[in-house]
């Protein structure tokens, strides 16, 4: 589903990632895992288009995407949760959802696509008319998942969907995200948080430095050495 | 004398807000400033000139001049701004500022430095009784566009699925292309919006002056910023509510002042609005992004 060979991003004359390999496979949960600074949000700024890769490609569903503006990366299926939830505060929950879904269906489907994701966010049916901004962090992150997700999207890009969030929140997002995978999803999951990212993950990418320093299925990540010492706490 | 002043202020402010909100709109998506919105007004004077010197009737000349700055707003973004896409704040500014003087020399050089009369119909000028009130006829008419365009602005940003998304990016512009939406779509729309509304502005300074020149956008686009600031940079509401709030300052003052300090209006005005800065920095209804910051 989506390939990322030899990737490379400069912010000026800094390289902040260098030669990333990485792929995803069709309904695969994919984590690309390091510390504060690692290089992972830029790898994926790079992969959706907000960022210009200095070299390298990025292969999405067969077709090569590398320099592609983001508006034309999303209408291939690719969808971004970002990092912070990034909602529109001042617009309804309601208005959020459409535009998550306006450019890749029409009326009547957007309307079902909407129903749907009502009824997987309950919440979000109970503050539809509410701006985005008075709602809880967790109840935003849900929305910018939900938001994520009214495209219908082959592959969706979560940018640290643990972040700030209370621990109970985090275990229902993580096991949203392992769900929407049983479902069919494809998912490229970016986290700080090593341990929570490796238990809903197929395989793993770790990421140190701006370079990729480990990769391989989830349990032989969880496994080593490198892991356990850096990251796990071991 | 109490209810004419009122409706002159609301008249007034009518027309900051139409041309605060243009400049808003831009601001709100792209981070530019544009000082080329007065241009946009001239373009309209100056259409509306020809059309009716060429006995176009007047309702199809103002049709005509509020289509050609929506036009020429368009281009404006497609020649000047859009290669100049993720560019610094500096040089947006600057780019602005090209183009301002670009089509100022042209004005000047191509029509005429001096002001051109321009005859309004006679409906537009004159003042008529409403309860033993005497109100202008400019100001009423100024009123009733201001209140039209401001709702039907309403209701596009609210109604439609690229009003939202224009709402949408004025807060955050990368994530509503990461939803398919086309920038390029949306900033154009803001530049016809922005345009249609210096047309409407122009077009009731043009009623009030009955003449056109090449700086006729100056004075009214610098009070616009003005508004835009004090209503809070970037926010639609308050460039609407910086707007009225300048042009009733303004008519206030007017009617106040004794005539010995009317030279001193406008840096009265300044001087307010630097106290209501002081108090609100990001202006009466800050943009969300200033919010969060």
């Amino acid at each position: 589903m989506l390939s990322v060979e030899g990737l490379a991003v400069r912010y000026g004359e800094v390289e902040a990632v260098r030669r990333v390999d990485l792929a995803v496979g069709a309904g695969e949960i994919v984590a690309l895992v390091g510390a504060n600074g690692a290089g992972k949000s830029t790898t994926l700024g790079a992969v959706c288009g907000l960022l210009p890769a200095a070299a390298g490609r990025v292969v999405f569903d067969g077709a090569p995407v590398t320099g592609l503006a983001p508006e034309l990366i999303a209408r291939r299926g690719m969808a971004l949760v970002p990092e912070g939830r990034r909602i529109f505060a001042s617009l309804s929950v309601a208005d959020n959802l459409e535009l998550g879904g306006a450019v890749h269906l029409d009326r009547a489907a957007l309307e079902a696509r909407r129903d749907e994701m009502l009824a997987l966010f309950p919440v979000l049916g109970r503050y539809y008319r509410h701006k985005g901004g008075n709602l809880s962090g967790g109840e935003q992150q849900m929305l910018a998942i939900a938001r994520a997700l009214m495209s219908k999207p082959k592959l969706v890009l979560f940018d640290e969907p643990s972040l700030g969030l209370a621990p109970q929140v985090i275990d229902v997002v993580f096991d949203l995200i392992a769900r929407l995978r049983r479902d069919g999803l494809t998912v490229l999951l970016v986290e700080q948080n090593v341990a929570l990212a490796l238990e809903i993950a197929d395989s793993a990418v770790v990421i140190a430095n701006g370079e990729v320093v480990l990769s391989g299925t989830a349990g032989e990540l969880a496994a080593s050495d490198l892991v356990r010492q850096a990251y796990l706490g071991d | 004398m109490i209810v004419q002043q009122i409706v002159n202020a609301i008249g007034l402010g009518g027309i900051y807000a139409l041309l605060a909100l243009g400049l808003a709109i831009v601001f709100s998506i792209i981070g530019l400033i544009n000082f080329a919105h007065g241009e946009l007004m001239t373009v309209t004077g100056y259409v509306l000139l020809a059309s009716l010197l060429f006995g176009v009737p007047f309702p199809v000349a103002v049709v005509v001049a509020v289509g050609a700055a929506a036009l020429a707003a368009l281009v404006m973004e497609r020649v000047a701004f859009r290669p100049m896409r993720g560019a610094s704040v500096t040089s947006l500014l600057l780019t602005s500022f090209a183009v301002s003087s670009l089509l100022k020399v042209l004005f000047q050089n191509g029509v005429s430095a001096r002001p051109q009369p321009i005859s309004m119909p006679s409906w537009m000028v004159g003042a008529f009784d409403v309860g033993g009130v005497s109100i202008g006829v400019g100001p009423a008419i100024s009123i009733a566009v201001s209140v039209v365009a401001l709702a039907g602005l309403e209701v596009f940003l609210r109604r439609t699925v690229t009003g939202k998304a224009m709402r949408a990016a004025a807060e955050d512009f990368d994530v509503v292309r990461l939803m398919g939406m086309s920038a390029g779509r949306i900033v154009a729309t803001a530049f016809v919006l922005s345009g249609i509304f210096a047309g409407l502005a122009a077009l009731l300074w043009v009623a009030q002056r009955a003449s056109v020149d090449p700086l006729m956008g100056f004075t009214p686009v610098l009070k616009a910023f003005i508004a835009t600031v004090v209503g809070g940079l970037g926010s639609l509401p308050g460039a609407v509510v910086g707007g009225f709030l300048l042009g009733a300052t303004e008519v206030l003052l007017q009617a106040t002042l004794p005539p010995e300090l009317a030279p001193y209006r406008d840096a009265i005005v300044l001087s307010a609005v630097i106290l209501v800065l002081l108090v609100r920095p990001s202006g009466v209804i800050p943009a969300v992004g200033a919010q969060r910051s």
